[in-house]
C-alpha cells in the first residue's frame, strides 16, 4: 500500500486552524452570548443533578481510588502494555500501526482509503480523530466524511467544533438544529420537535451507513490481554460504524490501554458514572478482531492506529498523571470557567481543565494557540474533586502555568521577584502598604478607584477598586 | 410484537429460540420470520428498503443484574447488528444466565487462552441521545424499544 509522503499543512498542532481572535477575545465574545450562557447552564446543572442522584448509590471515593491506581499502573507499564496489545490485536487478525504524530496517522488512513478505493467514510465520535484533524485530511483527499454521532453530525453541518468531549453540540438550540437539517436535506420538510429531528437524522445517516466503505471509530480502552477494543456510546452509531462498512479503522490515543478485564470492568463502570451520571452507557462495543469465518456482518479488515502525538514524552514528567484521563468530561461540567465560556472558546478539541493542561503539553510550550490555556481556571479545585481517576488537575494547572509563562524572563516575572523581595522584610512590607494606600486615596473618587495604570488595569477594566478598606457605601 | 405493529422478525439462530418455538408462534401471528444469517442487501438490513417495523430477536449469553446489561456475542448465527439495525429489539434471556456484576460477566466472557467472540456488545437500554438540548431522546440510531423476556 502506498502512503503519501506529503505532510498536510493542516496537521500541525492540536488547536484548530480556523481560530478567530485571541483566547481573551474569544472569551469576551462567549461571555456576551446569552444563548450560550443559558445552554451551558442547563447542561452543567443537569450533569450536577444526575451526579448527586447517583452518588447516593455508590461509594464514589472508593471507586475513584481504585480507578486511579489502575490508570497509574497502566501509564507506568505503558510500553509493555502497548506491545502486548499490539501483539494480541495482530493475533486476532487486525493490523496495528503506531503513529508518532497526527500527520503520520492521517497519512496511513488516507493511504488505506485510497488503496481500497473508498469514497464514503462513516465516523463515530472520537476525540483522537479531532485532535489529529483527520476529517480535513480525508476531505483533502477527496473523500466524503460523515460524522454519525448526532451531536457531531450537527456540528459538521454547522462547520463548528465540539463544545464538550461527550456532549459536543449542547451549546445549540433546537431551532438551529432544525435549520441545519433543512439545509442538508434540501427541503423544508423537517420536523421541529426533538423526537422528529432525531428520527430525521436517523434515516439520513442510515443512507450514509449503506454507502460507507470505511467506518472510523475512537477507542475508549484497549485491553492488552485479549487485544479487545472497547467503544462506549449511547446512540448505537458506533456499533453501525464498526459493523456495517467493510473496513473498520480504530484510532486510539496511546495512553488508553489497560492490562486485563478486571481493570477494564472497573474503568467501564466508572466512565459512564462520571460522564453522564448513570451506572451504564447504553452500548459498549467490545471488538476482538475483524469478522470471522462464517459471520456475515462485521468488517473484513480491522486497523488499529495508535497515536503518540506527544503523549509518550509526558511519561516520567510532572505531568504524567494527565495521561490517566479517560475523557469522561466531568471536569468540564464541574468547571466554573467552562460553564461560562463553553468548550469552543478554548480553541482545542480538549477543553475545560483537562484541555487546559494537555493541549499545551501535546503542542509544545511555545505554541501561541495554547500557551494561555492553563490560565482558563480559577483554581477552585472542583475539577480535582470530580475526576473519576484522581488526576490532581488543580496542581497540574499550576504546573502548566509555570511551564507556559516561564516567568523569570518576562516583565511580570521581574515584577513578582521585586515584590517578593520587598515583602520579605517587615519595614519594606509596611512601606509598600503605606505607599499603596496613599496612591489609592489620591487616585480615588468617592471611595473608589475606577482606573489603575499598568498591571492594575486588569482589575479596573472589569470592576472598581475601593480606595480604602472597608469600602464605604 | 403484533401490538407494536411489527411485520418482520429477524431471529438469531440459537437453540433457545428454537426450544420455545418462537419462529412458529410468530408465523402463526402473521409475522414474517427470518433467521440469521439473512440474505438481505445492506439497505434492507439497515431498514432503508423493505418493511420499517422490524424486530431483531437476540439471545444474550449473560446479563448483569446490577445494571440491567445484556451481553450479546457475535457468531455466525448471531449478527453484530441484530439489536441496533432494527427499530425493535427483543432479547430472550434464560434466567440462569443472569450474574450479579459487570466484572463477573466480563470475566466469564473474556478468558485468556480461550476463544473470544469477534464482537461482544453490552446493551443497557434502547438507543438514546441527549445531543439536542441535553434532553434524552430515544431511537437515535439503534432500537427505539427494547424488551427483555426472561425464561425461567
Amino acid at each position: 500500500m502506498t502512503v503519501p509522503r506529503r505532510r498536510s499543512r493542516k496537521q500541525q498542532g492540536v488547536t484548530y486552524d480556523d481560530l478567530t481572535g485571541t483566547l481573551r477575545e474569544r472569551t469576551v465574545v462567549a461571555l456576551a452570548d446569552p444563548v450560550l450562557a443559558a445552554n451551558l447552564r442547563t447542561a452543567g446543572e443537569a450533569w450536577s443533578e444526575q451526579q448527586a442522584k447517583m452518588k447516593g448509590d455508590y461509594d464514589f471515593d472508593q471507586m475513584r481510588d481504585r480507578a486511579r491506581d489502575i490508570r497509574r499502573s497502566n501509564i507506568r507499564d505503558l510500553p509493555a502494555l502497548l506491545a502486548q496489545l499490539q501483539n494480541s490485536v495482530r493475533e486476532n487478525g487486525g493490523t496495528v500501526v503506531r503513529a508518532a504524530d497526527g500527520a503520520e496517522a492521517c497519512r496511513y488512513i488516507v493511504g488505506l482509503a485510497r488503496a481500497r478505493g473508498v469514497r464514503v467514510v462513516a465516523k463515530s465520535k472520537s476525540m483522537a480523530t479531532e485532535e489529529i484533524k483527520l476529517n480535513d485530511a480525508l476531505e483533502d483527499a477527496g473523500l466524503e466524511v460523515v460524522e454519525t454521532d448526532l451531536g457531531e453530525w450537527i456540528l459538521q453541518l454547522a462547520h463548528e467544533h465540539p463544545t464538550h468531549i461527550i456532549a459536543p453540540a449542547i451549546h445549540m438550540n433546537r431551532e438551529r438544529v432544525a435549520d441545519l437539517f433543512r439545509e442538508e436535506a434540501g427541503t423544508n420538510d423537517v420536523p421541529d420537535d426533538r423526537e422528529g429531528l432525531v428520527a430525521h437524522a436517523r434515516m439520513r445517516l442510515r443512507e450514509k451507513f449503506a454507502q460507507a466503505d470505511i467506518g472510523i471509530s475512537g477507542v475508549n480502552l484497549g485491553v492488552a490481554s485479549t487485544g479487545t477494543l472497547c467503544i462506549v456510546e449511547n446512540e448505537g452509531n458506533a456499533r453501525l460504524v464498526t459493523s456495517q462498512p467493510r473496513i473498520h479503522v480504530a484510532v486510539m490515543g496511546m495512553e488508553r490501554v489497560v492490562a486485563d478485564w478486571d481493570q477494564a470492568a472497573h474503568i467501564l463502570e466508572v466512565l459512564p458514572m462520571a460522564a453522564i451520571g448513570y451506572d451504564a452507557a447504553n452500548y459498549v462495543n467490545l471488538i476482538t478482531g475483524p469478522r470471522r469465518e462464517g459471520e456475515t456482518d462485521g468488517p473484513e479488515e480491522l486497523h488499529l492506529v495508535i497515536v503518540d502525538g506527544g503523549r509518550g514524552a509526558l511519561r516520567g514528567t510532572e505531568f504524567e498523571e494527565a495521561l490517566s484521563c479517560i475523557r469522561c468530561g466531568a471536569c468540564l461540567y464541574s468547571c466554573p470557567v467552562w460553564r461560562n465560556v463553553g468548550g469552543q472558546t478554548y480553541g482545542s478539541p480538549y477543553s475545560g481543565p483537562i484541555g487546559a493542561v494537555i493541549t499545551p503539553l501535546l503542542e509544545g510550550p511555545a505554541s501561541p494557540g495554547s500557551r494561555d490555556l492553563p490560565f482558563m481556571s480559577s483554581l477552585c479545585g472542583a475539577c480535582g474533586d470530580v475526576c473519576p481517576v484522581g488526576i490532581p488537575l488543580p496542581d497540574l494547572l499550576v504546573r502548566a502555568r509555570a511551564r507556559s509563562s516561564s516567568p523569570h524572563k518576562t516583565r511580570t516575572g521581574i515584577g513578582f521577584r521585586i515584590w517578593s523581595h520587598l515583602w520579605r522584610h517587615r519595614l519594606t512590607y509596611r512601606l509598600t502598604i503605606v505607599a499603596w494606600r496613599l496612591a489609592l486615596r489620591i487616585r480615588g473618587k468617592g471611595g473608589w478607584v475606577h482606573r489603575l495604570p499598568g498591571p492594575g488595569a486588569n482589575w479596573t477594566e472589569v470592576r472598581d477598586m475601593p480606595s480604602k478598606w472597608p469600602p464605604h457605601r | 410484537m403484533a401490538d407494536a405493529g411489527v411485520v418482520r422478525a429477524v431471529l438469531a439462530d440459537d437453540p433457545v429460540m428454537h426450544d420455545i418455538g418462537l419462529d412458529a408462534a410468530l408465523r402463526a401471528a402473521g409475522i414474517d420470520v427470518l433467521i440469521w444469517p439473512v440474505s438481505l442487501g445492506r439497505r434492507e438490513i439497515l431498514g432503508l428498503e423493505g418493511p420499517a417495523e422490524v424486530c431483531g430477536v437476540t439471545v444474550p449469553t449473560l446479563a448483569v443484574a446490577a445494571r440491567g446489561t445484556l451481553v450479546l456475542e457475535a457468531s455466525p448465527g448471531h449478527g453484530r447488528g441484530l439489536d441496533v439495525t432494527n427499530r425493535h429489539h427483543v432479547a430472550l434471556l434464560p434466567a440462569d444466565r443472569i450474574v450479579e456484576g459487570l466484572a463477573e460477566a466480563l470475566a466469564r466472557t473474556f478468558v485468556v487462552g480461550q476463544p473470544i467472540p469477534s464482537a461482544v456488545s453490552l446493551v443497557s437500554g434502547p438507543s438514546r441521545s441527549s445531543d439536542i438540548e441535553k434532553i434524552s431522546t430515544l431511537g437515535a440510531h439503534g432500537a427505539l424499544a427494547e424488551h427483555v423476556v426472561i425464561i425461567t
